[in-house]
């Protein structure tokens, strides 16, 4: 026994050993930063100095219109983009899967490859691209679609309209790879005894491969609600470029956040206190990927 | 696939055809970059889409007044550092979780995992606090450190050790070889492709990475291609050829190790975030 008392403590050293260097990483550039939050919350910025003001900055930030505004965008964004984008990537998937073979794997390649850009690198490349001067206007001018330039990053409209084709140029392809490997794990033979059963291709997609994806759409709809609901780069590069600016069309919650803490106030006890509410909401979002995908599972 | 036949059907010419159009689309903005490389600031945004001459010109502004060397090799080294640290500290964390169970070490993996869905706005604000209390603001540390330790990583190699049987690791242990040389000589080399996969994913969120070196960096002497890019294009007077050279730049990495690696670097990336 005692032989064996000392084997097992031997082994807990070692196990402590290698998770030692990722322990002492994690409480200071995790663990403490998180748990100094609490006391941001408590205090007031005035240039330098900080004060303790309780729950004020929770106060402050309820009667902040430009926060639930930029707050709103986010949503405005999530509800119209994240559905367009899911419903291509499973159009293109499917495509993909069942309607063709030949080249299959360029297309699959290609539709992947804004998935490579960063985000700072893409919005850069559409913010030129639509440029009230730029080659968008240009050529739907010539096309005659157009009489006059528009403002695709200014226009209060527009500019909602250019961040959800941007988003859906760069994550539709993404999404799709997650598509097809859910469409490849779905047994050829069900659809094989459909057919035998002279169900009609639309019937069979409504019936099979939409039900047996729903795990995989369900991780991509978390993933990009998520994503969205801290949309951050593509706003500030290509629709609020003006770095003072608190309040714009496309202004989302992150980007309002970071503006306050380092461009326009540096309180960052009220930037934390408006971060808790994106943390709420990524915490109900997990949740509900836990509670739905992790109950699959089983 | 039983449904698909060779035979000529007109549902499939447009099939293929939509598939064509999207692909231009995806396609579309890399040409024009590629082309924007080649021409004049104006011709770039008029959007001229046959090559030009002024090449030289541009790579000759981006790596002289923008500085592309040394921003290109600011980015290549905080990132491969990153790396480099990370894969050690994960894939060791990884192994330890794994294959020495302890209630606390497990508990403590609980935690790490809880951690992956706090928003980076969130973490940002007071780790900017405690990185400027170390007097590392604007330093390459600045970047690499808070980013070596991924919870993710941890929890993507852990999947991957859980392949690797126990039996060996005690077989091993009783020929008499060491804890870390079990870890570095024989676990290890047969992880190749999870420690490539997790290798890539840490490079690209580096290489790539915008909101946390916009805070942290302060001076040139830093500044990674992405800050480079962000205030060329703010600029009061946009140096839009000698941009395009600097993005391209900054997207040929990324690109070849895509396509010299596609299954380990979807696989790396399914784990980045947006």
């Amino acid at each position: 026994m005692r032989v064996q008392g000392a084997f097992q403590r031997y082994l807990n050293r070692s196990g402590w050993f290698f998770v030692a260097p990722a322990v002492i990483l994690f409480v200071v550039f995790m663990a403490y930063p998180i748990l100094s939050s609490l006391y941001l919350v408590t205090r007031r910025w005035k240039g330098l100095t900080d004060s303790f003001i309780g729950l004020g900055n929770f106060a402050r930030m309820l009667n902040d219109g430009l926060f639930w505004h930029a707050l709103g965008n986010n949503f405005v964004l999530m509800v119209i983009q994240v559905p367009i984008m899911i419903a291509l990537a499973l159009i293109f998937a499917v495509m993909l899967h069942h309607g063709i073979r030949r080249f299959r794997g360029l297309f699959r390649l290609i539709l992947f490859l804004p998935a490579i850009t960063s985000l700072v690198a893409y919005s850069i490349l559409f913010r030129i691209l639509l440029q009230t001067n730029g080659l968008a206007n240009n050529l739907l001018m010539q096309m005659g679609l157009l009489q006059q330039p528009v403002a695709w990053l200014n226009d209060p409209l527009l500019a909602n309209i250019t961040i959800i084709v941007a988003l859906t140029w760069r994550w539709t392809g993404y999404n799709m790879i997650f598509f097809l490997v859910g469409l490849q794990n779905i047994d050829p033979e069900i659809y094989e005894a459909a057919e035998v059963d002279g169900a009609s291709k639309i019937g069979q997609f409504f019936r099979i491969t939409l039900p047996l994806l729903v795990p995989v759409i369900l991780f991509s709809l978390v993933t990009s609600t998520s994503g969205t609901l801290q949309l951050f780069d593509e706003p500030n590069v290509l629709t609020n470029p003006n770095q003072s600016q608190l309040s714009g069309p496309t202004m989302t919650a992150a980007l309002y956040i970071y503006r306050q803490a380092f461009q326009v106030s540096s309180d960052f006890g009220y930037a934390t206190t408006m971060s808790y509410v994106i943390v709420l909401l990524a915490g109900i979002l997990a949740f509900i990927q836990i509670r739905f995908l992790g109950g699959r599972n089983k | 696939m039983s449904q698909v036949r060779a035979r000529f059907s007109y549902a499939r010419v447009f099939l293929y055809l939509i598939l064509s159009v999207v692909s231009f689309l995806c396609v579309f903005p890399f040409i024009w970059m590629v082309l924007g490389m080649t021409l004049n600031p104006n011709e770039v945004v008029k959007g001229t889409l046959i090559p030009g001459d002024q090449f030289l010109v541009n790579w000759g502004k981006a790596t002289g007044p923008y500085n592309l060397l040394l921003f290109g090799f600011n980015s290549l080294f905080i990132a491969v550092v990153t790396v480099v640290l990370g894969v050690t500290v994960n894939a060791m964390a990884a192994y330890g979780f794994d294959k020495f169970h302890s209630r606390a070490r497990e508990w403590l993996f609980g935690v790490f995992l809880l951690t992956l869905i706090m928003p980076q706005i969130a973490v940002i604000l007071p780790l900017f606090r405690l990185i400027s209390a170390f007097g590392i603001l604007d330093t390459y540390w600045a970047i690499i450190l808070p980013f070596t330790m991924s919870a993710f990583v941890i929890f993507f190699l852990r999947q991957n050790f859980q392949m690797f049987p126990k039996e060996i690791v005690e077989a091993a242990r009783v020929d008499g070889a060491g804890e870390l040389r079990i870890f570095t000589q024989i676990a290890l080399p047969s992880m190749k492709a999870g420690i490539a996969s997790a290798a890539i994913l840490m490079f690209i969120t580096q290489w790539n990475s915008y909101l946390w070196p916009l805070i942290t960096i302060l001076s040139d002497k830093t500044k990674t291609l992405p800050l480079a890019m962000f205030s060329m294009v703010n600029a009061y007077t946009v140096e839009y050829g000698g941009l395009m050279v600097i993005i391209t730049v900054s997207l040929l990495p990324v690109l070849i190790v895509f396509l010299a690696m596609q299954k380990h670097f979807v696989a790396g990336l399914v784990g980045s975030i947006k």
